[in-house]
């Protein structure tokens, strides 16, 4: 019960483990530089790693998520995925949003099959898949569901399982389960953390609280506003799998001081 | 007494007769005695005849215009036909030009001061002037239902258009979603309630535009039928022409209603059930296949 908060020594990342996203100065200014959302970013998230990025509202999260996604360009420095210069949207990341952003006319295994429709024809095999993750996210008795007819946080799951069904190995989540009440989002936080370790995904994690930020996470990096920038990224070093009352553990709790000291130095 | 009735429901099987029946049988009641009031009130002198005929009489001529004459038949054929012709070009042209538009930055500003011009404008005033372009026959009718039917389904495509969700743009953007695409499967499907919402204003339009339009000047058409019988004070008819005109309107307010809800299905609740099992019925074929 309590073994769970023993620190462990850390190979994957510290042992050279491949870099998957790596920044380098990288910023983002809008409006031909009046609002700078961005600046000098530098990070490199290794193969497989869960990171959160926790910090105040307007410090450039959902900013520097959007430029990994290839959906806005970085105004200055370096941003590769996969050793590659991104330069727009790229099949090996997805991206899920604080709502779900279903499309209200299709089903949940519609929804889900989205993201192979707009590349092929779904195949026989592409349904099974579809299926089989609903099942994975607990959804699978409400395939045929519209998403009027689901919860919020079922919604969330369906776009899950949406997420997965990309087959990208890079996910961006955005405040996924933010919307959501305490219970819920606390449920769903541990799903995820055990479907992502199954299919062994890199993720990107952006929340606002700091408890969620570390207990889910390999990393956590800090940021703080005007301008946008990284100032830290702490090392999570508790063992997985994770049980919820680590979170009542001094070790884990002296982790969500020291986050929150780095936020309140800026 | 009526917040009772309509909150509770008999028991089925229960004694009596449902509640459905009940307030039918009310409602004729009501009418009934409305209709018998107004028949003694003109044979007791105290309505004018000449205004207000006897129910029977309308009857009466009801009977005479559809079953002996026959001639209203060819009317009322006529003023569905302006008005269907009427509605779809203006719908059409409605919906197509709004997508362009909304497609279009460039186009959208360039097109915005014109539109704006034309809705300012009393659409019933330029029928006058089209009517002097087009002439007295058909053209003129269906031009005029047209511009009548033009703004609703525009105006509330356009704003469909425009007014796409920002973060599921951004999800079809990052799966690499092309225009096409985005347009397809997000955008007008994402707008058909409001182009629904359209369509069935510009309906319930079309139809007042057609009178309107046979009114100012047409020989065939139920406005002109009703324009004649009037001008002859043949009330009688006139009554039975704006009845007729009655179930006509309501007859395709009930249509359009219809098909709202089947178009746009995922927002009734008991329609989104039953498409769900269709098409869980259909998957499972296709998988078992
Ligand atoms: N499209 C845009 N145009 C102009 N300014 C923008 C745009 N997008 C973001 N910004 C600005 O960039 C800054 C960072 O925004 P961002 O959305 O990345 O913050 P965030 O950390 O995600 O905040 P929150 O926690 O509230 O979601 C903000 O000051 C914001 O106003
Ligand atoms: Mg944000």
């Amino acid at each position: 019960m309590n073994a769970v908060a023993r620190p462990v020594e850390r190979e994957e990342t510290s042992a050279g483990a491949e870099t998957v996203i790596s920044g380098r100065n990288v910023g983002k200014t809008f409006g031909n530089g009046a609002v700078v959302a961005l600046e000098d970013a530098n990070f490199d998230i290794p193969k497989g790693a869960f990171v959160s990025l926790v910090g105040p509202s307007g410090c450039g999260k959902s900013t520097l998520l959007r430029l990994v996604a290839g959906l806005i360009e970085r105004s200055s420095g370096s941003l590769t995925v996969h050793g590659k210069e991104i330069d727009g949207p790229h099949e090996d990341v997805g991206m899920m949003f604080q709502r779900a952003t279903l499309l209200d006319w299709r089903t949940s295994v519609e929804n889900v099959l989205l993201p192979t429709e707009i590349h092929r024809k779904p195949t026989k095999a592409d349904r099974q898949r579809a299926i089989e993750l609903l099942t994975m996210v607990g959804l699978k008795d409400f395939a045929f569901s519209f998403p009027a007819q689901l919860s919020g946080g079922m919604q969330q799951r369906v776009a899950l399982a949406r997420l997965l069904q990309t087959g990208a190995d890079i996910l961006l989540l955005d405040e996924p389960f933010g919307a959501l009440d305490e219970f819920t989002r606390e449920r769903l936080n541990l799903e995820l953390m055990r479907i992502v370790g199954e299919v062994g995904a890199t993720t990107l994690f952006v929340t606002h609280n700091i408890g969620e930020a570390i207990f889910l996470a390999d990393k956590v990096m800090v940021m703080t506003p005007r301008p946008g920038r990284l100032a830290h990224v702490v090392d999570v070093p508790f063992a997985r799998p994770r049980e919820l009352d680590l979170q009542q553990t001094p070790e884990f709790n002296a982790m969500v001081a020291q986050v929150r000291d780095i936020l309140g130095e800026h | 007494m009526a917040v009772s009735e309509s909150a509770i429901s008999t028991p089925p099987g229960g004694r009596g007769l449902s509640l459905t029946s009940k307030r039918i049988l009310r409602h004729l009641a009501i009418l009934a005695t409305l209709l018998i009031v107004w028949e003694l009130s003109t044979r007791l002198g105290l309505l004018d005849e000449l205004t207000f005929p006897r129910p029977v009489a309308i009857v009466q001529s009801m009977y005479e215009l559809y079953l002996v004459q026959g001639s209203i038949w060819w009317h009322l054929f006529i003023t569905i036909a302006e008005v269907l012709a009427g509605f779809a070009a203006g719908s059409a042209l409605g919906i197509g030009l709004a997508i362009i538009v909304g497609l279009n930055p460039l186009v959208r500003r360039f097109l915005k001061p014109y539109v704006i011009v034309l809705e300012a404008t009393p659409r019933i005033a330029v029928a006058p002037l089209l009517i002097a372009a087009l002439g007295f026959g058909w053209s003129s009718k269906v031009a005029i239902i047209t511009l009548v039917c033009f703004f609703a389904p525009f105006v509330n495509t356009l704003s469909g258009m425009l007014n796409v969700n920002e973060e599921a743009h951004q999800l079809f953007r990052s799966l690499g979603a092309n225009k096409r695409q985005i347009f397809m499967k997000l955008m007008l499907p994402d707008a058909t309630p409001i182009i629904m919402a359209g369509l069935r204003l510009a309906m319930a339009s079309a139809l007042s535009g057609a009178l309107v339009a046979e009114f100012i000047s047409a020989n065939e058409g139920m406005g002109v039928l009703l324009k004649r019988y009037t001008a002859s004070l043949n009330m009688a008819s006139s009554f039975a022409c704006l009845l007729s005109l009655t179930a006509l309107g309501f007859l395709i307010f009930r249509t359009m209603e219809a098909i709202d809800n089947r178009v746009v299905f995922w927002r009734k609740d008991e329609r989104a059930a039953t498409v769900g099992r269709r098409r869980a019925a259909a998957w499972h074929r296709k998988m078992g296949a």
